[in-house]
């Protein structure tokens, strides 16, 4: 009797459980969803009222957004230029200086957290207009060095402080091993200390392409027709006559693609457990 | 080999972290070939000490040598030291074989001759079974033994260990104890242990430095410790249980025993003649007597072989160890004699042996 009043909340439990699941599931992935229905019908099958739940599907606006007068082509590869660019000068420079910020004593460590939520705080908007005069000034503008110097700037401050994190999580006794082991401080950090942050890494890499693939603002006004990323060249389907809503969707959905295939890449590195046990009494990760 | 290779001398050691002097004035000779340990409770510099004979701290003054050659700036990979240290500090992405490998590697070793010299190493240790798993797949023993096998695998000329035995258990912390001091013996190689354990200490070296406070306040082999320790803090801290301290005043040959009606005569006269002194008695060098210092038991522990008789006196409680078992009322009251002749005297103000 008492087993099966128990077994009848737990399926109890368990459909609402479930249940949570799916509406969750079903908001987050609804702007997806919906883009996905949107790019698969004519603009025209767009814009019926009511909409129509059957229709027939067409994969024309792929072919138009890849291929057509507004392609978004050129513009996948300024920005994966531009985000790749960005996210190897980041790690290239944040892991030697996260791995300075959590090791030596250095004076004004303790403002770095402060920096780097500093620069977060600032609206973008704010910024744009100083950028602009800068990159103006010495002629950067609409060029792929003024777009990651600007970038790099946002994605630095975050990359190092995120980093911190990870490298202080490594117990000091492990690089004092490798130094007494005839490791040089480089040497350290690569045999070491990087293998050990891999998890890290990942996450920061994720983090700053993303940001960098996504980034509007400053695209569109430090941009121009030589670097335009595809998020100014998506913009290109709105105009004052019309919005090719469905080209939109096939664009946008097409744009999704590589940071898909980064955060599919980056997350076998994200391993757990790596280095548990490996300090008797002190497991990480 | 050269008779002297790995000898160690520091001189005038002072480090300070902010405030706090780890080290005053630590000055330390340490023969070739030595298994020395560093004994002292937290805190007290020991470890600090090794970790300036490894290179891992600057001193702020003084200097040390290794066999004749100052290396008070040298760092540590140019040493020729290896180090366990007390978490072993294993590489956790490195299998184990990379593990004990990853010195040969740095050193400049030819890659086809490390396998075989880490292969070597792992079996001396016995954990050759092992070199494919990672530090994570592994016991804390196995860890232990992979974190020595690593530090003897490129055979330094001396060999550093930071209570390594610390994190094991009771057992196995006897077995290793063995091991290391076989170990010592086969590699012939100056050895430095820190440790906070007294016993650990006298079982395993052949000399030892007791740090208090940043000083070292006494060096020798564990039996001159044992028997004659320099002042009441050292006699405090070694034997297990330590020596019972009381507070006594001296004239002449006479000790009488503060707040009690004992006194007895010392064999030998001391330098010092009369005044207030502190008089220490190993808990073996007790026995009960029909007359004497009289006490009242408090508790009794059984050993096994031993006993362990816990008696307050006063404020005080004296432990005193009977060679056999037997029966005791609760709060009997008990009458204590003292072994003359095992008798050590310390200024009470100084806390300094008086001989």
């Amino acid at each position: 009797m008492a087993t099966a009043r128990h077994r009848s909340s737990a399926l109890r439990r368990n459909i609402l459980l479930f249940a949570t699941a799916i509406l969750v599931l079903v908001v987050w992935a609804f702007p997806i969803i919906w883009a996905v229905i949107v790019s698969l019908k004519s603009e025209k099958e767009v814009l019926a009222y009511p909409p129509r739940v059957i229709f027939e599907p067409t994969f024309q606006n792929y072919l138009d957004a890849i291929f057509g007068g507004l392609s978004i082509a050129p513009s996948l590869v300024t920005s994966l230029i531009i985000a790749t660019a960005t996210t190897v000068l980041t790690i290239i420079i944040a892991v030697p200086a996260a791995y300075t910020f959590a090791r030596l004593d250095l004076r004004g460590k303790k403002w770095l957290g402060f920096y780097t939520l500093a620069t977060q705080m600032v609206p973008p908007v704010g910024l744009v207009i100083p950028y602009f005069l800068i990159l103006n000034k010495i002629g950067w503008l609409d060029s792929y060095q003024g777009m990651i110097t600007v970038y790099l700037t946002f994605s630095l401050p975050f990359a190092i402080w995120l980093m911190v994190s990870y490298m202080e999580d490594i117990p000091r006794e492990m690089e004092e091993a490798a130094l007494l082991d005839r490791a040089n401080r480089f040497e350290t950090l690569w045999y070491v200390i990087l293998p050990q942050v891999r998890g890290g890494i990942a996450v920061t890499v994720i983090f700053i392409f993303l940001n960098a693939w996504n980034e509007f603002l400053f695209a569109v006004q430090l941009g121009g027709n030589t670097v335009r990323p595809v998020t100014v060249a998506m913009y290109n389907f709105i105009s004052v006559e019309q919005t090719l809503w469905a080209k939109l969707s096939a664009a946008a959905l097409v744009a999704m693609l590589p940071t898909i295939i980064i955060g599919i890449v980056a997350q076998k590195w994200i391993v757990k457990g790596l280095t548990v046990g490996a300090i008797k009494g002190g497991g990480r990760l | 080999m050269t008779d002297d290779k790995g000898r160690i001398q520091l001189r005038g050691i002072h480090k300070s972290f902010g405030d706090f002097e780890a080290l005053k004035d630590v000055n330390l000779d340490i023969a070739a070939r030595e298994f020395f340990a560093l004994l002292g409770p937290s805190g007290s510099g020991k470890s600090t000490t090794l970790r300036v004979i490894a290179g891992l701290e600057t001193p702020d003054s003084g200097t040390m040598t290794v066999d004749g050659i100052d290396i008070t700036h040298a760092p540590p990979g140019e040493r020729d030291v290896a180090m366990v240290f007390q978490n072993y500090a294993l590489y956790p992405h490195m299998t184990l074989g990379e593990n004990i490998g990853f010195p040969l590697k740095m050193g400049g070793v030819p890659k086809r001759d490390i396998p075989g010299l880490v292969r070597d190493a792992a079996k001396r240790l016995k954990i050759d079974q092992l070199l494919h798993r990672r530090p994570g797949q592994l016991s804390g023993g196995q860890q232990q033994r992979c974190a020595l096998a690593r530090a003897i695998v490129r055979k330094p000329r001396l060999f550093l260990l930071d209570e390594p035995l610390s994190n094991l258990d009771a057992q196995l912390r006897l077995d290793t104890r063995v091991e290391l001091k076989n170990l010592h013996r086969s590699l012939d190689v100056t050895t430095i242990y820190v440790t906070h354990d007294q016993e650990e200490a006298m079982t395993i070296a052949d000399r030892m430095a007791i740090f208090m406070d940043g000083e070292i306040v006494q060096v020798g082999t564990p039996q001159e410790v044992f028997d004659r320790p320099n002042t009441v803090k050292v006699a405090a801290f070694i034997g297990s249980p330590p020596m019972n301290l009381l507070p006594a005043t001296l004239d002449g040959h006479r000790v009488t025993v503060t707040g009690s009606g004992y006194s007895f005569e010392l064999p030998k006269a001391p330098d010092r003649t009369s005044g207030s002194v502190t008089i220490g008695i190993r808990p073996s060098h007790i026995h009960l007597a029909e007359t004497g210092l009289s006490t009242q038991l408090f508790l009794t522990e059984n050993l096994g072989e031993t006993m362990l008789l816990n008696l307050r006196f006063g404020e005080k409680m004296i432990k005193l160890r009977l060679p056999d078992v037997r029966h005791f009322d609760d709060t009997e009251a008990l009458h204590l004699a003292f072994d003359l002749d095992h008798v050590h005297l310390f200024n009470s103000q100084s806390g300094r042996r008086i001989d």
